[in-house]
C-alpha cells in the first residue's frame, strides 16, 4: 500500500515537473481553454474554447462536440485585451449572443489567463480562461 | 559644465561597447540575461562549502559573513566543465574548507547566485578557474576536401577528425546591413530597434518585445527544452556532418542543448506536408545540391521553442530554407531563410560563418530537459 501510493507520489511528481516543458511558444492564443462564466463566484457555468491562429485572423470554438459554437476572436496586442464574440444556444435552446472582453496575462506561461466580463444575452457575468 | 562632443561620444561609444560585451565570464561562456543582470558587478569574500563539478555548468558554494556577523550562502557559476577542462582547470584547484574572493556578475532577483569574473583562493593567492589565452592556430588556408563526386565533403577530410565550432554571431536578424546594437543574447540595446530585427507581423512584434522586456524570462532553452531551428548553430559546442551518400542522407549530431541529432535527406523524397508530419523541436529536413551549396529545406516544426536566440517567435507554419556552403577547410557559410506566413509579413534571410575545429569531436555536454535547477540554485 505504502509502496503504491510512494509510486503514484513519484508519478505525480514527475506530471508536475513536466508540465512547464511543453509551453507552447507561438501564437499566444492558440490552443485549448478551460474556465467557466457566471454571475456570481458560485454560479457558474464550466467551458472550452479551442483558439487558433491562420496567420490574418484567430477564431474560436466554444464548446467543441454537438452543441459547439463558432466564435470570432479579436486580439488587442497593445493591451493584450482578447474580444471573443458568438452565437451560442441558451438552456431552452434560444438563440443568444455572447461578448466577452478580457485581459490576457502572464502571456509567457504555460497556464496563461484571459479574464474579464462575460455578457450573454442580457446577462452580464465574469469569466476566467486558463490555456490547457 | 558640457563635455566637448568628442568626449561625449566617445562614452556613449563606452557605454554601448560596455552592454555589448558586459563581464566576461570566467570559460567564456555567456552570462544568461535571463538569469543574470549583465551590467552590474558583486564581490564576495568567504569560505567554500560546496563543489559541483557538473554538467551544463560548475557551481561552488561559498558561505559569506556580512558586517554584522550573519553568515549567507552564496552559489558562484563557474563555466561548463567541459570549457574548463578544456583550460586545464579541475575541481581540485579548488577546496571545501578555502577562502575566496569572487568577483562576478550578480543573478536577477533575491537569489544568493553570481557568475563568477575572477575567483582567487587565499591560501595559493591564484587566480583560478581562468579560461586560456590560447588562441586557436588557424590552419593556413585550404580548399574545402570533397567526395569523389566532386561535391565539398561537409565532415573531415579522409582520416581526420573534427568538427563545427564557434559560430561568428549569436543572433539571427534579417540581413539587410543594418547594425542592430544588441548583446550575445539578442537583447537589443533599444528596443525601438525591434522593427528592424525582423518583419514581424503585429502580434509577433508584441511577443517579441514582451520576450525582450523581460529579459527572457520564458525562454524554454534556460530549462534545457532543444535548441531547434537556427538556434543550434548558435550554440558554442559546435555540430558535426556524418555523410551518408549511400543511403541518401546526411546526419547532423549536434553538440550542444540537449545533444540531439537531425537526419536530413538527400535521397531525392518530397518536403512533408504539414499535415502528414508530427510536429517536433527540429523538424524533418530534406536536401539537394545546388552547386557547392547544400540546400535543406525543414517543416514540421512545434512551437515549443524559440527557433533563435532573442525571443523571436514562430508558429507551426515555419519553413526554414538552410544553405551550407563550405567555402574552405576552415570555413562554412550558413544563411538561413525564414518563411513563416503566420507570424512574419514576408520570407527574411539571415546568416553567420562558422569557424572549423580540427582533430576534435563535438563534447559531451549536456543541458538536459527541466534542468532548470543546473542554473538557478
Amino acid at each position: 500500500m505504502r509502496r503504491r501510493a510512494f509510486r503514484l507520489g513519484c508519478l505525480l511528481a514527475c506530471l508536475g515537473i513536466l508540465v512547464p516543458s511543453f509551453a507552447q511558444q507561438g501564437h499566444p492564443l492558440t490552443g485549448t481553454w478551460n474556465g467557466d462564466w457566471g454571475t456570481t463566484p458560485t454560479q457558474r457555468t464550466q467551458m472550452t474554447i479551442v483558439m487558433t491562429w491562420d496567420g490574418k485572423e484567430a477564431k474560436g470554438t466554444i464548446n467543441p462536440g454537438p452543441d459547439s459554437a463558432p466564435a470570432s476572436v479579436f486580439l488587442d496586442v497593445i493591451n493584450w485585451m482578447v474580444r471573443i464574440e458568438a452565437d451560442v444556444k441558451d438552456q431552452s435552446g434560444k438563440p443568444v449572443h455572447v461578448l466577452a472582453e478580457g485581459k490576457l496575462e502572464d502571456i509567457g506561461a504555460y497556464h496563461r489567463t484571459i479574464t474579464g466580463t462575460w455578457r450573454q444575452g442580457t446577462t452580464n457575468g465574469t469569466f476566467k480562461l486558463t490555456r490547457d | 559644465m558640457r563635455l566637448p562632443a568628442l568626449k561625449l561620444l566617445a562614452l556613449s561609444a563606452g557605454i554601448l561597447l560596455g552592454f555589448l560585451l558586459g563581464s566576461a565570464p570566467l570559460s567564456g561562456q555567456r552570462a544568461p540575461s535571463a538569469n543574470y543582470e549583465n551590467d552590474k558587478k558583486v564581490k564576495l569574500s568567504g569560505i567554500v562549502t560546496r563543489i559541483d563539478w557538473v554538467n551544463p555548468s560548475a557551481f561552488f558554494s561559498v558561505n559569506v559573513k556580512d558586517s554584522t556577523g550573519t553568515i549567507a550562502a552564496w552559489a558562484v557559476e563557474i563555466g561548463n566543465p567541459l570549457d574548463l577542462q578544456k583550460d586545464g582547470w579541475k575541481p581540485t584547484a579548488l577546496r571545501i574548507g578555502d577562502m575566496v574572493t569572487v568577483e562576478g556578475i550578480p543573478a536577477r532577483g533575491p537569489r544568493r547566485q553570481a557568475m563568477a569574473t575572477s575567483v582567487v583562493v587565499a591560501r595559493t593567492g591564484a587566480k583560478v578557474f581562468v579560461p586560456s589565452n590560447k588562441k586557436a592556430v588557424k590552419a593556413a588556408s585550404q580548399p574545402a576536401p570533397r567526395w569523389p563526386d566532386g561535391h565539398p565533403r561537409l565532415g573531415p577530410p579522409p582520416g581526420k577528425k573534427g568538427y563545427w565550432g564557434t559560430p561568428s554571431s549569436t543572433v539571427l536578424v534579417e540581413n539587410t546591413g543594418v547594425a542592430i546594437p544588441m548583446n550575445r543574447d539578442g537583447l537589443l540595446a533599444n528596443i525601438t530597434d525591434s522593427d528592424k530585427v525582423a518583419p514581424f507581423q503585429p502580434w509577433a512584434k508584441a511577443v517579441y518585445e514582451y520576450r525582450q522586456r523581460t529579459l527572457f524570462k520564458d525562454d524554454p532553452y534556460n530549462r534545457c527544452i532543444p535548441p531547434g531551428g537556427a538556434r543550434h548553430f548558435q550554440n558554442s559546442y559546435g555540430f558535426q556532418f556524418i555523410e551518408q551518400p549511400e543511403v541518401g542522407r546526411i546526419l547532423l549530431l549536434l553538440g550542444g542543448g540537449d545533444r540531439n541529432w537531425r537526419i536530413i535527406y538527400t535521397d531525392g523524397r518530397p518536403i512533408g506536408h504539414k499535415d502528414e508530419l508530427v510536429q517536433t523541436y527540429y523538424g524533418a529536413s530534406t536536401g539537394h545540391w545546388e552547386g557547392d551549396t547544400l540546400v535543406v529545406d525543414t517543416v514540421g516544426f512545434n512551437e515549443k521553442f524559440w527557433f533563435t536566440n532573442g525571443g523571436l517567435p514562430h508558429t507551426e507554419a515555419l519553413h526554414l530554407t538552410e544553405r551550407f556552403t563550405r567555402s574552405d577547410l576552415n570555413t562554412l557559410r550558413y544563411q538561413v531563410t525564414v518563411d513563416d506566413p503566420q507570424t512574419y509579413t514576408r520570407t527574411w534571410t539571415g546568416g553567420w560563418t562558422i569557424q572549423w575545429v580540427p582533430d576534435e569531436e563535438i563534447q559531451e555536454y549536456f543541458c538536459e530537459e527541466n534542468a532548470e535547477s543546473t542554473f538557478i540554485r
